[in-house]
């Protein structure tokens, strides 16, 4: 069975590590972007199967990345990662078309079971279920 | 999903080399990657070329010549060969995509630690520059210059607590402004004093969110405001602003609020050597009197 590939974009370098070599414990072939750039560029070329996506970017951040991805008519699954637990983020990010929000500092065996559902969700149907994606992932 | 052992990295990029055909990969490169592939294309075109050759022979030549030799089988043989050289490709090419994807994985790493060391060593910079002003003046000139570089802003300016109003006592591109008050709670910059959160607009600001906002002239498309504060004590607000065509992101915002940290530090260090300063003053000035009396 093939791995499925997940793009983590962190600014963060301890980070990335831990979430890369967690990812990679727990199944998935993980793929790194340091910045929003890399990030746009590597899920348009190596297409991921799901995208960690934290809102502190340099260069372009999360938000504009996922503006890019919701305007082209990518239907990556993103998972957003922010420090701020607020609703108005939580719904920026539901518009943007995210199909779930992680509030920092994260448990990595919640996010590892969100990226499992996540990566299963798009195996069936990715415009239906993103339109009913759980208000618990996006909270 | 359940967990299990996998190869390390270094494991893994040493067995795609090797499967990849690359010797003494000590230094991870993605140019010798890129070479590898190109080398191995090329050897598989150039031989699958020779087969087709042979087949185009076999074609040619009068089949009387060589029924002898079994041209069935030949052919056969050949055509074997050549796809095997093809899955051979095939096989390496994978282990080339994985050492390419690994090595991207390396670089974006690097880059990223890269660009924790140039943050870190630009606030340290920031922060030498602050500390080395006692007079606030100096201070305020320095810390709104250094948090325009830090963030490629245009201008902004520093506002300072003054009972229940904030004042504008240094700006940059709009020196009109200094002077100006406001009470707290009042605009962006107020909001930003009374709610302690760090602010950034993009756009037009929400009169709805800012009470008693006040449109700015020129205009400007983004802009951050962070709160000043040292040991729970608000001493000011920090703005700037961005240049035409550029928009500040929350990476940028959370910078601005580390900066703002030690600029708070430095402004009531200031503000401690103002007061011991007029301290010492009025003693001396006591002094004189009694020895004048």
């Amino acid at each position: 069975m093939v791995a499925p590939r997940v793009l983590i974009a962190e600014d963060d370098p301890d980070t990335l590590v831990i979430l890369r070599v967690n990812l990679n414990a727990a199944g998935f072939e993980p793929m790194l972007a340091g910045d929003g750039h890399t990030a746009l560029e590597r899920i348009e070329t190596e297409a991921p199967d799901a995208v960690l996506l934290d809102v502190l970017l340099p260069g372009i951040d999360g938000w504009q990345v996922l503006e890019q991805l919701h305007a082209k008519g990518n239907s990556v699954p993103v998972i957003v990662c922010s420090g701020k637990d607020n609703v108005h983020d939580l719904q920026r990010a539901r518009e943007l078309g995210a199909v779930a929000y992680l509030v920092k500092p994260f448990d990595i065996d919640r996010l590892i079971e969100v990226t499992s559902e996540v990566v299963g969700l798009r195996q069936t149907d990715p415009v239906t279920e993103r339109g009913t994606a759980p208000d618990t992932e996006l909270a | 999903m359940a967990r299990h052992h996998r190869q390390s990295e270094p494991e893994r990029l040493r067995r795609d080399a090797r499967i990849a055909g690359l010797r003494d990969f000590q230094t991870p490169s993605l140019e010798a990657v890129e070479q590898r592939r190109r080398q191995l294309w090329q050897r598989t075109a150039t031989a699958l070329a020779l087969i087709a050759a042979v087949v185009v022979a076999f074609a040619i030549i009068p089949s009387d010549r060589i029924a002898e030799a079994g041209t069935g089988r030949i052919l056969f043989a050949i055509v074997g060969v050549g796809g095997g050289l093809f899955l051979w490709a095939f096989h390496k090419e994978t282990a080339l995509e994985r050492l390419t994807r690994s090595l991207t994985d390396e670089r974006v790493l690097t880059a990223a630690l890269t660009n924790r060391l140039h943050e870190v060593s630009l606030l340290l910079d920031a922060g030498k520059q602050m500390n080395a002003h006692l007079q606030m003046d100096e201070l305020l000139d320095t810390i709104l210059r250094s948090a325009c570089e830090l963030l490629d802003a245009t201008g902004g300016s520093v506002m300072l607590v003054e009972e229940t109003d904030l004042v504008t006592v240094c700006a940059l591109g709009r020196d009109a402004a200094v002077g100006q008050r406001m009470r707290l709670g009042e605009g962006v910059a107020g909001y930003v004093a009374i709610r302690r959160d760090p602010v950034l607009i993009d756009g037009h600001a929400d009169p709805d969110l800012f009470p008693g906002l006040v449109l700015r002239e020129p205009y400007v498309e983004s802009a951050m405001s962070v709160p000043l504060v040292h040991r729970a004590e608000l001493q000011g607000v920090l703005n700037v602003n961005a240049p035409i065509g550029r928009s500040f992101t929350e990476y940028d915002l959370r910078a601005l609020a580390v900066f703002a940290e030690q600029a708070a530090l430095a402004i009531a260090n200031a503000r401690l050597y103002e007061a011991e300063r007029a301290h010492v003053a009025a003693l001396l000035d006591l002094r004189k009197r009694r020895e004048v009396g």
